[in-house]
């Protein structure tokens, strides 16, 4: 049997944690395949309907990754987002949903093998939980 | 212990609390009165501005209905300050989400005297109107009869709130034999100048009261954990969920009553899920069908995740929703646990900073 690739949607910021990613890239660092990146301005502009988006449409795991806090490019964009995050991982987790499939990390710019380390991390975390189970039903 | 008065009914509920409210108006202590009062048309008790002291005679603002939150309605008297001093009968439930909608900048609680309920809760309006074409003094019997009594709605049947926070004079028929008398107990400062004002000896509330309360919140608490318990475990896979909102129609009613989802444009009604054909076919094509209209689901999650923290626990989302969803069960469940995550009450008190509005690095 074919060993379980999940899809893992990571949202990330412009100026940290895409700039590590980037970083990452230039410095030929290697991780897996399995992460889509999609690159915001800043993580305090992700709506709670954002995240649950990727999981209602299957995503098996949902990255978050900004600047340390104090970094922030626009002063307190990260602390918004923590406070978000946290209440939709409450949530995720009344309907059956593993919170650990929602993963915020702080990665700033010049972090590129921390970004290389996250991300081959939260795909083995996310391989051992198995599919979301939202794939198997039909969503209304 | 807050001064209490007693307000003699001699078997006139209705009317004797119309009376007090008439006195506000009469002895202008209030330019204003807002209050629920059955319109010619129904028995149903719609939220009534008064200014007229004839006129408020009819107001029965302790009939065990409510068709809406009427925190919405007193919203948009204080939209902004008038110059005018009214005062405002409401539940608890509709204090929690006016004291929300002032935080949220749509309404100044400036002038304005509150007057709170001591609530035993709500019937749904056709349940109401059922009771009430049997019983012409149904306002009466309902605080009389334990029977009538379980007749509220399933949210009231669990609320464990149902003493008003934030008024400035509770009216208090707990505990008390409301063909006698019932209680005024003066919460604030303003509070007691009216009651003072309106010629009310204080004195320490009656024994007995308190345990009447108690023995309430003690059947109120284990109703609740009985009934999260059942919901959760209808609701604890995304597949249960689903079917939970199986019937749902998309029409947003639900969003509509709820008193503290205050977005002029719902991001549900803009562009944004306003789908072209080619994304309908798209989403079509990845499991061979959609059902339509979309997002149901994510409609009642985005709901639950934007303003569970808010959520004040009046239960109209269940009373509005055509299809019957206890919509309120699953609601009032999931705002717990963010209530209690973000440490937060809605309600509680109007210093109390939105959690989502406050940045630190806790949680």
């Amino acid at each position: 049997m074919k060993e379980f690739e999940p899809k893992i949607i990571a949202m990330v910021c412009n100026w940290c944690t895409y700039t590590a990613a980037d970083l990452a890239g230039t410095s030929r660092l290697m991780y897996p395949a399995n992460i889509r990146i999609v690159r915001l301005m800043c993580t305090g502009m992700i709506d709670q309907k954002y995240i649950l988006k990727a999981f209602l449409d299957g995503a098996d795991g949902v990255f978050i990754g900004g600047c340390h806090p104090g970094d922030c490019h626009y002063i307190n964009g990260n602390l918004k987002a923590v406070k978000r995050i946290s209440g939709v991982r409450k949530l995720l987790e009344q309907f059956g949903f593993d919170p650990a499939r929602l993963k915020l990390q702080w990665i700033g710019a010049s972090e590129g093998p921390e970004f290389q380390r996250h991300m081959t991390e939260f795909v083995s975390t996310v391989k051992s939980m198995g599919p979301n189970p939202a794939r198997d039903c039909m969503i209304l | 212990m807050h001064p209490f008065a007693f307000l003699k009914t001699d078997g006139h509920l209705s009317s004797s609390v119309a009376g007090f409210l008439k006195k506000l108006l009469t002895d202008k202590i209030a330019d204003a009165v807002l209050a629920a009062a059955p319109t010619p048309y129904s028995l149903l008790p719609m939220p009534t501005l008064f200014t007229d002291p004839e006129q408020i005679e009819k107001a029965n603002p302790l009939a065990p209905a409510a068709p809406f939150n009427t925190a919405r309605q007193a919203a948009s008297i204080l939209k902004h300050e008038t110059g005018k001093r009214i005062a405002l009968v409401l539940r608890p439930c509709e204090i929690r989400a006016l004291v929300e909608l002032t935080k949220l900048k749509q309404c100044v609680l400036e002038n304005t005297i509150i007057i709170g309920v001591k609530c035993l809760g709500r019937m749904e309006n056709a349940v109401y109107l059922e009771a009430s074409s049997q019983n012409a003094n149904l306002t009466q019997a309902f605080y009389d009869d334990p029977v009538l009594q379980d007749r509220i709605c399933s949210s009231c049947a669990i609320c464990t709130r149902f003493q008003p926070v934030h008024a400035d004079i509770s009216l208090s028929v707990i505990g008390m034999s409301a063909n006698e008398s019932i209680g005024l107990s003066a919460e604030t400062d303003v509070g007691l100048a009216v009651l003072k004002q309106l010629g009310f000896e204080t004195c320490d509330a009656p024994e007995g009261r308190k345990d009447a309360v108690n023995r309430l919140l003690e059947k109120r608490e284990s109703a609740k954990t009985a009934a999260f318990e059942k919901t959760r475990d209808k609701t604890d896979s995304i597949e249960k969920f689903q079917r939970y909102f199986a019937d749902c129609l998309n029409c947003h009613n639900c969003r509509v009553a709820c008193p503290v989802c205050y977005c002029r444009e719902c991001v549900f009604l803009t562009d944004v899920f306003a789908h072209d054909p080619e994304v309908l076919l798209r989403r079509a094509s990845k499991k061979g069908m959609v059902k339509l209209p979309t997002d149901t689901t994510m409609f009642h999650m985005t709901r639950m995740a934007h303003m569970a923290h808010a959520c004040v626990a009046c239960g109209h989302c269940s009373s509005v929703c055509p299809s019957h969803i206890p919509v309120a069960d699953v609601f009032i469940r999931v705002a717990e646990e963010i209530q209690n995550l973000y440490a937060y009450e809605p309600g509680r008190d109007l210093s109390e900073a939105i959690p989502l509005l406050v940045f630190d690095e806790g949680v």
